[in-house]
């Protein structure tokens, strides 16, 4: 299977520091992947998917998409590809069909098919927002809500490669276990490729992730 | 109409004694303004009467680049002014601000004193100079507040402009509700003042004119002509400095630039 992600010699230090963060990480990740990268805190596993999805820039080495070094490919069409689930889920203040459909009223996603009231509703009662309206406001859900809604969201867009940074952080058991559900069946039923960073022991159920431990600023497999 | 009346500099000295009313509210109520009424007052005498004297001797040249050098002079300082209210540090925003004022505050000045008002030549210090202040002045401020607003909503929103970003938008579509907010703020002041002028308050042009013994018909149609051109200036550089210096908030991936304070 070819590598949709390759991560070469990446290096990377916060502005104004000179300490690096990463020295020569690399990481491979092919299609149908689900990788699982854990660390303590502060070790930069939320900076990992951010320089993936170019909202850092590395101070040295590469990373290619499909082939390509990311700073080849224009960033709203790359991010449209590679979607980044903050770990404190944003909205806008609007209804949640208008949050849901925020991906299509950006140029890169105009063409893509755009979802209709019943079949958010559909998507609602996957994610487990059965009671949930697509004409409520989204600011008024709980964080577990606006975390599925904001997984949700990325995926109506169709990208390529997910990722996930740290999901359940803010989330009680009962959520945490519906998100993991939900993460699990991406991989699972729909073939979705996924890096999720967190800190917390998680083992899941029904995949098998590659699991890396992020310390001494790179990446090494757990078995 | 009645000639114009001198103020000497005995009937000037006597006026000091506003100066002196707000000296003793700040002493008595401890306002702590003395040292900057003070200041104010010195810069007062000293800019108005260094004014005075150039215009004197502009006003009797005909010589456009000195003319154009007075204007620069006043864009430079101007560029200054923004630059001691905008406490920005990450973003480099000096340059941009600068040559878009030059050319904006150049464009409209020389509109209205070649067009509007028919002048020629053009660069006529006596209507030149007072339309390029007044433009300079009146966008300064818009400019200055425009400023402030973007860089302070691009630090206060970064998650969500990231996660429009992370959405697929490029970086006009993640921050066009900041660009518009920005461009708004400044332009607010330019316009509740064409809503106020002949009503709440008289503006110091057409004051001046008056005093100076012009018709007060001809007087509010050269007052008309600024308001419109005030409006117009704030307008387009409000417009043209937002756009440059939202860009410089991205970085080459279009990944926001501002940490938060």
């Amino acid at each position: 299977m070819t590598s949709l992600l390759e991560i070469r010699n990446l290096s990377f230090a916060y502005d104004g520091s000179t300490s690096l963060v990463f020295d020569q990480l690399d990481l491979t990740v092919k299609e149908g992947d689900y990788i699982l990268v854990k660390g303590p805190s502060g070790s930069g596993k939320s900076t990992l998917l951010r320089l993936i999805c170019r909202l850092n820039q590395p101070q040295g080495g590469s990373i290619l998409f499909q082939g390509n070094d990311i700073t080849s490919i224009p960033p709203a069409k790359l991010r449209s590809a590679v979607s980044y689930v903050a770990q404190i889920p944003q909205m806008i203040d609007a209804s949640v069909e208008e949050n849901l459909l925020l991906p299509f009223s950006f140029a890169i996603n105009k063409a893509k098919t755009r979802p209709g009231t019943e079949e958010l509703r559909e998507l609602l009662r996957k994610y487990y927002l059965a009671d949930v309206s697509p004409s409520q406001s989204a600011m008024k859900l709980s964080i577990g809500q606006k975390q599925r809604l904001a997984i949700m969201r990325s995926l109506l867009q169709n990208p390529v490669l997910l990722l996930l940074d740290e999901p359940t952080s803010a989330l009680d058991h009962e959520s945490a276990a519906m998100v993991f559900s939900i993460m699990e069946s991406l991989n699972y039923e729909h073939c979705k490729t996924l890096i999720t960073v967190t800190h917390i022991d998680y083992k899941p159920e029904t995949v098998s992730p590659i699991t890396y431990n992020l310390v001494h600023r790179s990446l090494h497999i757990l078995p | 109409m009645s000639a114009i009346i001198n103020i000497s500099t005995g009937q000037l000295l006597i006026a000091l004694v506003f100066i002196l009313i707000a000296q003793i509210s700040s002493f008595i109520y401890h306002l702590g303004l003395n040292r900057d009424i003070t200041v104010g007052t010195i810069r007062t005498f000293a800019q108005l009467f260094l004014m005075g004297y150039v215009l004197t001797y502009i006003l009797k040249t005909s010589n456009p680049w000195l003319v154009l050098s007075v204007f620069m002079v006043m864009v430079v300082s101007a560029m200054f002014i923004i630059k001691g209210r905008v406490k920005e540090k990450q973003i480099p925003y000096i340059i941009p601000t600068f040559l878009t004022m030059l050319v904006s505050y150049l464009a409209t000045a020389i509109f209205v004193s070649g067009l509007v008002v028919g002048i020629t030549p053009w660069w006529e210090p006596r209507y030149f100079i007072p339309a390029g202040g007044m433009v300079i002045g009146n966008s300064m401020s818009a400019l200055a507040i425009s400023l402030e607003r973007l860089f302070r909503d691009m630090r206060q929103q970064k998650e969500l402009v990231e996660m429009k970003l992370c959405l697929g938008a490029d970086y006009r579509e993640a921050s066009i509700d900041i660009f518009r907010n920005a461009v708004s703020a400044g332009m607010i002041p330019s316009i509740n003042a064409m809503m106020g002028v002949g009503l709440v308050f008289i503006p110091g042009m057409m004051s001046g004119q008056i005093l100076a013994g012009t018709d007060p018909l001809i007087a509010i149609r050269y007052q008309i002509v600024v308001m419109l051109m005030l409006v117009g200036s704030t307008a387009v550089s409000s417009v043209v400095v937002m756009l440059f210096v939202r860009r410089r908030c991205f970085g080459s991936g279009e990944e926001v630039l501002l940490s938060p304070r």
